[in-house]
């Protein structure tokens, strides 16, 4: 191992400590070694956790809104970046208004998502006010409802201006040249778009889709604001198990952590695994 | 080379690894156990150039502002204490002293505001210091005569948590749109299925509270809840609980297929309009959000005659502390007749007092006699008429927790 290489390796483990310390103390909390209501080595938690039906609805619900919210927000991005690429003043305009949303809290969206979509919230009213509602009430749920739909359109919202702002780059860098070099071999338009612009476009996004993926699939604020009580996103159930008023009930909040974590893990792999291979192909 | 470098590894985790075991050792304290053997003005000696840190809910503007801009200006000038509030409630409270504890840190609270289930959690963790509070001088004028004040969730506060504020819970009605509210359970039952999509309740604590209520209504009164949890007791009263939600059910909001997540969301969805009845465990707390302009003009408590649950809350001291000497002085300021008054007038927070207006000097009791009413508010004696105490924290867990199964996980 070289000098260089060492730093390098020192520099991620300071950075690597606070998620490994974090990572060994809910192990021992889910053994029962440690953390609120701890009595002593109990390792029927794990696996009683695990058999509850809540818990897998909880986190195929959140996955789900990760998937839809990560997927709405991605064709948002390549949309954008792709009719907004020229150097003129309008798309330049348009790039910058893709942005706004990206100073915005979590928080600050989620709430305005609500007071937005909920069934007595702002469009209801517009939409009664304009005749195509006779009540405000007759408004289809979209917050606090099953399909997550409040949820999935304010993260959208909110995760798009990130993505949209790698699109740009990733266009900008790399996206002219090449596709001049395809149009001056004789490629149709279409063919640039879908031999040279595509690929380049989704695989310059995809790490920055896996970390929104991720994120979005444990965000707590957001998911607090409009997501339904049932099924329980996997977030809230892990801090509703943490506050739980028994005690020896809080020690399932650590198991969920590690869940969650292991969910995370798994996207971030399967997208090195899709690296690796495509990384074969490249000259 | 290897050598060489490995040190530089060690010192680069070195602080994280300290900080993670808490290795900081916590300063020698006095415990409150202790200061309440000395004389009071020792204790006010002690107390003098400290700052409190006041672990509590800080989800409400008017208790905010009562805290942060009335006490603690007071305790600052007549006891040389700076009072800091900080946020965090009831299990975080428990999680947060577990983890100092654990850690063997510094305690990070003087005072923490809690009850029922909290109280008892640290309790058996023996998370508090004490006993203490049966020695501040301010105590003498409280009504410990009360089961409400006396108890805490059926609990003995045995001088390890001094009550500071009582409060009873209520539903909240809009009089413009429903003129005639039901006035117990029965008549809300019909009233329900008469109304479809007009009722719900919330996730948390109110709406466990509401169970509660329902758990009294239902099971044949408070009195067969009393001294301690009872599993068959239990068994028989919830039944009868989710029987009756289960009835009612699809006449709830959204079909009772989902519930709003705190009682905030719950007054929003009644301002708003989506259902007309919300509730709160403070029965003035229809005085305070209409002076807020959250709630309408027309907002008006309702209490529910099959009786409601009242209880108190307190202040405790965590085991470790580090000014509770402080904590203390901050705790019998509170219970200060001067300090209960200014906390039930209806424009600061409307809290109930916990002093005996037959305990009080004459002067005293007359000023909480004169207190104004607002149109808002019920009188001290339909509430005192209706309230109930509460029962074992025990109750208010399972009951929470079989909802949560039973009920809320049932959606589809």
């Amino acid at each position: 191992m070289n000098r260089a290489s060492r730093r390098g390796l020192l520099a991620a483990l300071a950075v690597a400590l606070p998620v490994l310390i974090g990572l060994g103390y809910s192990v021992l909390a889910s053994l029962g070694f440690t953390g609120p209501g701890a009595a002593g080595f109990e390792p029927g938690r794990v696996a009683a956790v695990l058999r509850e039906p809540v818990v897998w609805s909880g986190l195929a619900w959140s996955l789900w809104v990760a998937a839809a919210s990560t997927a709405v927000a991605a064709a948002g991005a390549v949309l954008v970046a792709v009719l907004f690429r020229g150097g003129g003043r309008g798309d330049r305009a348009a790039r910058l208004f893709a942005l706004l949303p990206l100073p915005i809290p979590h928080l600050a969206a989620a709430v305005a998502g609500l007071l937005l979509l909920g069934q007595s919230g702002l469009l209801s009213r517009l939409l009664a006010a304009l005749g195509l509602l006779s009540s405000p009430s007759e408004m289809p749920a979209l917050v606090y409802d099953r399909a997550g739909l409040g949820l999935i359109l304010t993260l959208s919202w909110k995760e798009f201006p990130f993505l949209a702002l790698v699109a740009f780059s990733v266009l900008a860098t790399r996206g002219g040249r090449l596709e001049e070099v395809a149009r001056t071999l004789g490629a149709t338009p279409v063919a640039v778009f879908r031999r040279v612009t595509w690929p380049l476009l989704w695989r310059g996004l995809l790490p920055a889709t896996v970390a929104v993926f991720v994120f979005v699939a444990s965000t707590y604020e957001a998911t607090a604001v409009l997501a339904p009580s049932d099924p329980l996103a996997l977030p809230l159930l892990t801090l509703e198990r943490y506050t739980d008023a028994d005690l020896s009930r809080r020690g399932d909040a650590f198991v969920l952590v590690l869940l969650g974590m292991a969910v995370s893990l798994l996207a971030v792999a399967a997208h090195e695994w899709a690296r690796s291979r495509w990384d074969r192909y490249e000259p | 080379m290897c050598s060489r470098r490995r040190p530089g590894l060690l010192a680069l985790a070195a602080p994280a690894i300290i900080f993670a075991l808490g290795a900081c050792r916590p300063a020698e304290r006095t415990s409150a156990a202790e200061l309440a053997r000395l004389p009071w003005d020792s204790v006010l000696v002690r107390a003098r150039g400290t700052t409190v840190t006041w672990r509590m809910w800080r989800g409400d503007p008017s208790v905010n502002a009562f805290v942060d801009r009335w006490v603690a200006p007071r305790v600052k000038e007549r006891y040389g204490i700076t009072l800091t509030a900080v946020e965090g409630q009831g299990p975080e409270i428990v999680n947060q002293l577990v983890l100092e504890r654990e850690a063997k840190a510094r305690g990070s609270a003087d005072l923490v505001w809690i009850n029922g289930e909290t109280f008892g959690n640290l309790r058996r963790e023996n998370l508090l210091d004490g006993p203490w509070a049966g020695t501040l001088p301010n105590a003498r004028y409280v009504d410990s005569a009360s089961p409400i004040v006396r108890r805490d969730f059926g609990q003995d506060p045995a001088g390890y948590e001094s009550p500071w504020g009582r409060v009873q819970f209520t539903l909240i009605y809009d009089s413009a749109r429903t003129p005639d509210p039901p006035r117990n359970v029965a008549a809300l039952g019909k009233w329900i299925l008469a109304h479809p999509g007009r009722f719900t309740h919330d996730q948390q604590f109110t709406g466990v509270a509401f169970l509660k209520v329902l758990l009294y209504a239902l099971g044949g009164g408070v009195q067969q809840y009393q001294g301690g949890f009872d599993a068959r007791r239990y068994a028989d009263g919830s039944a009868r609980v989710f029987e009756w939600l289960e009835h009612h059910r699809s006449a709830f909001w959204r079909q009772g297929k989902t519930y709003p997540p705190g009682v905030a969301e719950l007054h929003r969805l009644f301002a708003n309009r989506e259902v007309d009845f919300s509730m709160s465990y403070n029965p003035n707390e229809v005085v305070t959000k209409v002076r807020q302009g959250i709630l309408p003009t027309t907002a008006r408590p309702l209490l529910l005659q099959d009786g409601t649950i009242a209880n108190t809350h307190f202040v405790g001291i965590p085991f470790n502390a580090p000014h509770a000497a402080g904590a203390m002085v901050v705790a019998n300021f509170l219970l200060s007749p001067e300090a209960q008054l200014e906390k039930q007038r209806p424009a600061v927070w409307a809290d109930g007092t916990v002093l005996s207006r037959d305990r009080l000097p004459a002067e005293w009791a007359a000023r909480f006699a004169r207190l104004a009413g607002d149109p808002h508010a019920l009188s001290p004696d339909s509430l005192a008429k209706y309230a109930r105490p509460e029962v074992s924290p025990l109750y208010h867990e399972r009951l929470a927790a079989d909802w949560r199964a039973r009920v809320r996980q049932g959606g589809e």
